[in-house]
Order: structure tokens, then C-alpha cells, then sequence
């Protein structure tokens, strides 16, 4: 597949993805599972930015893992403090 | 006979530094600086989860939508001139930056608007916990936007002026590398505020 069809596949399936996630993020009922998918989609959006507009599978290897440790990592911690809410506002009550 | 074969593709070299290093220090300071506001939301939204449960019904899924597709579009924009670039055609290279500058100005547009419409409904900075850290967080990637506004006109000029060729253009490479990262940035953003709860 040439470079041009790649980026546009890429394109329109990142806005076919923030389209459709915003439908269910504003319809939804709240619960873990809504959670987990909106989570789900970004860390699908970071990651084809990630690949098809930064080109970071080309990359070196450092500058690679430490931009996919932020991409994944923060998907992770929105589902995690979703499950550990009362956990992190109880370890952080001297913050507030 | 396609563009593709017309122009051969000059294609970035395995384990390189996109762009320069000087643009990943950037990157790095501006991913940091994300990091730490994005732990201050999930301290907030721990303490006042009521607060963050109602918070994005308030907002305008509409506009957040808006920023994204314009946001993504434009970098779309920008990676198609990149490659444009490396097939030595450097006035589809210029329209397709155009094209990018264009489409990213609508971000700041739609922002006046809703922070307009947010004022008239006293959604502002005392409106609650939700609110304080929406808008440190928006008006900081905001003025970020705005920062790869003004590199994307300079590497505009730079591109028009003949300064980067299909071999050596690292500068407009770098400058895709910041404005990727900022679109990366409202992906995390966006959920955060419009749709989670």
C-alpha cells in the first residue's frame, strides 16, 4: 500500500473513531465498561497517530518506547482510577 | 502514471531521531508538563467525583468533537505534505500545510465560541472544581495550538523559500513531530472532560 492510501485510511478511521466515541461517551449510562471503551479508543487514536503520522516505528528505539509508555500509560491510569477512586483520594487527602 | 511513480519516495531511515533533537526536548517538556496536569485531574476528580460526573453534561460534546476532527485533520494535513516533501513536489507540499494551517485555525474559532457561550452560562473559573481544572488544562493546549500555528507559517515560508528539499527537510519534520504530539495531547483531552463521568 503507497504511503498517501495509509494516511488516509489512517485519517478517516481516527474520525470515524472520535465521531462514533463521542456517541457513546454522550449516551451512555456511566459504568467501568463505557469507561474501559472510551480508554479503548484513545489509546487506538494515540497509537495510529503514533505510527502513520509520527512515523515512530521508524524511530529510534528510546524516543519509540518512552512516546508509547505515555500513549498506553494514560488510557491505563483513566480506567485504573476509575476502579481506585476512593483508594487514590484517601492516599492524597493531605493534598487537598 | 501515478504521483507515486513519478516522484520516488525518499523514506526515513530505521532507528533515526524524527525531525532533530532539539524539537524531542520540546516534546518532552510539553509531554511532562501534560503528565503533571493530567495527575492533578485525577487527584481532583478523586476528591469531587460528583463534581466530574456532572461536569462534561455542561460542556459542548459538539465543540469537543469539532476540536478533535479539526486537530486530526490538520495533522493529516501536515503528514501528506511531509510526504509530499519527500517526493521532491514542493507546491503540493505548500498546499497541503495551507491546508493544515487552515483547518487547525478552526480550533482557537470554535474555542472563542465556547468559552463564549460557557461565560454566558456562568460556566466559568467558579463554577467548581470540574471547571478550574477544564480550563487550565484547555487554555494550556490551547496556547500550544497556538505555538504550532505560528511554526506551521514559519515552515510555510520556509517551504515556499525552497529551504527543504526531498533529502534535507528535518526542520518541517520536526515541525509535524510537535504538532502530532499536540494532537496527541487532545486525544487524552478530549475523553477527560466531554465524555467521561
Amino acid at each position: 500500500m503507497i504511503e498517501t492510501r495509509k494516511l488516509d485510511l489512517a485519517w478517516i478511521t481516527l474520525v470515524l473513531l472520535s465521531i462514533g466515541s463521542a456517541g457513546v461517551g454522550g449516551t451512555a449510562d456511566p459504568d467501568l465498561g463505557v469507561t474501559a471503551i472510551i480508554a479503548l479508543v484513545m489509546g487506538v487514536k494515540v497509537r495510529i497517530v503514533c505510527t502513520y503520522f509520527m512515523e515512530l516505528d521508524t524511530a529510534s528505539r528510546r524516543i519509540r518506547r518512552s512516546m508509547y509508555a505515555f500513549c498506553y500509560g494514560m488510557p491505563t491510569v483513566v480506567v485504573l482510577t476509575s476502579v481506585f477512586g476512593d483508594v487514590i483520594a484517601r492516599l492524597t487527602a493531605v493534598l487537598m | 502514471m501515478n504521483s507515486a511513480a513519478t516522484f520516488p519516495l525518499h523514506a526515513p531511515v530505521l532507528g533515526r531521531i524524527p525531525g532533530n533533537k532539539a524539537i524531542w526536548v520540546g516534546i518532552y517538556c510539553e509531554v511532562t508538563e501534560f503528565a503533571l496536569m493530567f495527575l492533578v485531574y485525577f487527584i481532583a476528580r478523586a476528591h469531587h467525583p460528583v463534581s466530574f460526573s456532572g461536569g462534561h453534561a455542561q460542556l459542548s460534546l459538539l465543540a469537543g468533537t469539532a476540536y478533535t476532527v479539526a486537530l486530526l485533520s490538520s495533522g493529516y494535513c501536515v503528514a501528506r505534505g511531509l510526504v509530499a516533501m519527500r517526493r521532491a513536489r514542493r507546491q503540493a507540499c505548500l498546499r497541503w500545510l495551507a491546508a493544515a494551517f487552515v483547518i487547525g485555525a478552526i480550533y482557537p474559532v470554535v474555542k472563542f465560541f465556547e468559552v463564549r457561550w460557557n461565560l454566558a452560562n456562568g460556566l466559568d473559573g467558579d463554577a467548581g472544581v470540574f471547571f478550574v481544572t477544564y480550563y487550565y488544562l484547555t487554555f494550556n493546549h490551547l496556547v500550544h495550538v497556538f505555538w504550532g500555528l505560528l511554526g506551521l507559517l514559519w515552515v510555510m515560508v520556509r517551504t515556499g523559500a525552497g529551504s527543504y528539499t526531498a533529502e534535507e527537510h528535518d526542520g518541517l519534520e520536526a515541525f509535524a513531530c510537535y504538532w502530532h504530539t499536540t494532537d496527541i495531547i487532545w486525544l487524552m483531552i478530549f475523553p477527560l472532560f466531554y465524555m467521561l463521568r
